[in-house]
């Protein structure tokens, strides 16, 4: 479970001054669905998920990851979250199976676990021919296959993805968005962020429209559809955030 | 602290560092080619230099060479010169042609009778290869009509001196090689092992640091459960291990140069010398750099941190690297050094590392370097966590 209350950051740039990049945005993503962040290059996704993987401390508001609050319990948050980032680059010169140790490792899995886990990834992930490859030699299909296994390596109770299919090809973002529902399937709390409305318009369960650091719209997708009254989410988004825009003009 | 987290990154750091070509070159094989190559290299050019030397023809202008009997045939005597009969001193050695030129003034043995001062002149250039060559062959002449000058003022006083006996200074370095080779360590290994700390760590803590952000691998491993803290002890004891292994390889290098390859080669025997730490040095030496290198580390690491990207990054670790570089030549030459130099970082440690090499340990010295040195090497720690620990300056672009 996320539940984000009041959340802002606010950025300090020495020659522009204060920048707000998330305004107050509250929201609540539940186990067993697929949260879908949405919002135009520059609106505040990445900031909010980045607070929420505690990358970021926020500058208001707070919120709680699987119970655990971000600023009071970071490393807590920590230990129950899988992060992944479009992009997020692998360590080129190690292999697969030490790159899925090493992060295990970090996430405090002992050894013998470490060994029991990638057995049970292998097939289910195809990692069979990368384990001893090194990432730097491997195609960028193996590295997303890789990267994925990553982030489910520790078995995380909330999954955070950051616009995960960026620089995909088709089958590639097809695999991303087959493991998001997989993981839904499993019960986990799964945050997406995109701002690629066909794939929020598959997988997701609930939306929140994010414009300018602010919250424009939030809840289940066929309720903001019918609000609406349009059945095409690139309409709605689009309605939302011009009307928006116009309204602040 | 120091977790199995920090183990982890500590393995993955080290395991990266082996598996780039550069950091083993630098490290392993390096200090084993550069050393013997650099001895060889200067030994070649310095015979090579003394063949040249020695082949050279060498015109020396003399003025006044009737003044001192046998003068000119003595200089006609040196093996390539070729002596020149000159009525006055040149106005540049170069338009008369000329290496050198010697300026006897007239009258000089009378009035060296009456007691008289008398000057002879050498006009050479210290800058000129073959001047300066010229200057050296003259210098056995110039003995010569110091003697002939001294019979000359002691017959004037009634002396029955005829043939002076040769009065020569030999020089004869006693030293043994193992005494030569200790002089030599205590003067170079304090300063070669911390350049050799400071050059070993500084590509890897960029790299380590600096190189997550430009690799876009920072959000990933911020994002897991391990602390800012056991990421920077983990990053930081690998820059550690591989800054103390490429001091140990220099070292290893250099003994290998003095000991075995110096005397392999025509020409370098003379250059060999008996190279031997005992263990027990040996293990000071490694036990009181330790503190050293962990400053260097952490520093370099804290720089890493800070720096936006891998050019500024490395711009930043080469004014550190040649701060220490600085510090470390410090130590040359200084015998009874201060008390007060033992808190400067790295030179102190140079300072208590010749102090061991010799015998010579003072206590406080070494409880100041050693103090000064940890405590810097804590602080550095700490300001290496808070700047990865700050969004700020994680995240400034």
């Amino acid at each position: 479970m996320i539940q984000v209350s009041e959340l802002s950051k606010t950025f300090h740039d020495r020659k522009k001054g204060d920048i707000p990049a998330v305004r107050g945005i509250s929201f609540t993503c539940r186990p067993g669905q697929v949260f879908g962040l949405l919002g135009r290059n520059g609106a505040g996704k990445t900031t909010t998920l980045r607070m929420l993987a505690t990358i970021l401390v926020p500058t208001g508001g707070t919120a709680k990851v699987a119970g655990f609050d971000i600023i009071e319990k970071p490393a807590e948050v920590r230990r129950r979250i899988g992060y992944l980032s479009g992009d997020t680059k692998l360590y080129d010169r190690l292999t697969g199976r030490e790159l899925l140790a090493y992060f295990g490792a970090l996430a405090g899995m002992p050894r013998a676990a470490v060994a029991k886990r990638m057995t049970e990834l292998t097939p289910q992930f195809d990692l069979a021919d990368l384990l001893d490859k090194r990432v730097g030699r491997m195609s960028t299909g193996m590295k997303q296959r890789l990267s994925i296994t990553r982030v489910v390596f520790h078995d995380p109770e909330v999954l955070i993805f950051d616009e995960p299919t960026a620089g995909l090809d088709v089958i590639g973002a097809r695999h991303v968005l087959r493991l998001i529902q997989e993981l839904k399937g499993k019960g986990r709390t799964v945050i997406f962020s995109t701002h690629i409305m066909t794939e929020a318009e598959r997988i997701c369960d609930e939306i929140a429209i994010i414009e300018q650091g602010r919250l424009l719209a939030e809840g289940p997708l066929e309720t903001i559809r019918g609000r609406a009254a349009s059945r095409s989410l690139e309409d709605v988004f689009v309605g939302v955030v011009t009307g928006a825009s116009n309204g602040d003009r | 602290m120091v977790t199995a987290k920090t183990f982890a990154v500590y393995r993955k750091e080290i395991t990266d560092a082996l598996r780039d070509g550069r950091s083993v070159f630098a490290i392993f094989v390096f200090p084993f080619i550069l050393y013997p190559a650099m001895i060889g290299f200067m030994s070649w050019i310095q015979t090579k230099n003394a063949e040249e030397a020695r082949a050279l023809t060498l015109r020396v202008g003399i003025v006044g060479e009737a003044q001192i009997p046998g003068l000119a045939d003595s200089v006609r005597a040196i093996s390539g010169v070729e002596a020149v009969h000159l009525d006055a001193p040149p106005r540049r050695l170069e338009d008369a042609g000329l290496d050198a030129a010697l300026v006897v003034p007239a009258g000089i043995v009378d009035a060296v009778g009456r007691g008289e001062k008398a000057k002879v002149v050498l006009f050479y250039k210290e800058a000129d290869n073959r001047s300066s060559q010229a200057s050296e062959r003259l210098k056995p002449v110039l003995d010569q009509v110091r003697r002939s000058l001294t019979v000359a003022w002691a017959r004037s006083l009634g002396a029955r001196a005829e043939s002076p006996p040769e009065f020569r200074v030999e020089e004869r370095n006693i030293s043994s090689k193992h005494e030569m080779g200790r002089f030599f360590a205590a003067l170079l290994i304090p300063y070669l092992l911390v350049f050799l700390v400071a050059a070993g760590s500084m590509h890897m803590a960029v790299d380590t640091t600096t190189g997550e952000k430009e690799r876009s691998t920072l959000e990933t491993l911020l994002a897991t459960a391990a602390t800012r803290g056991e990421l920077v002890m983990g990053k930081t004891m690998a820059v550690l291990t591989a800054s103390l292994t490429g001091a140990m390889t220099g070292i290893a290098g250099l003994w290998l140069t003095f000991n075995v390859v110096a005397k392999l080669f025509p020409g370098t025997e003379r250059q060999s010398m008996q190279f031997v730490i005992g263990p027990d040095k040996a293990l000071l030496l490694l036990l009181t750099m330790i503190p050293a290198a962990v400053f260097i580390s952490a520093t370099l690491v804290a720089i890493g941190c800070f720096a936006r990207g891998m050019r500024e990054g490395q711009a930043y670790a080469s004014y550190f690297y040649m701060a220490t570089i600085f510090l470390g030549l410090g130590s040359f030459g200084q015998q009874n050094p201060a008390q007060s130099r033992f808190f400067i970082p790295v030179l102190n440690t140079a300072l208590l590392q010749r102090e061991i090499l010799t015998d010579t340990v003072n206590t406080m010295h070494a409880l100041t370097a050693i103090g000064t040195s940890c405590g810097l090497a804590a602080l550095m720690l700490v300001i290496a966590v808070r700047l990865f620990s700050n969004e700020s300056v994680l995240f400034r672009t």
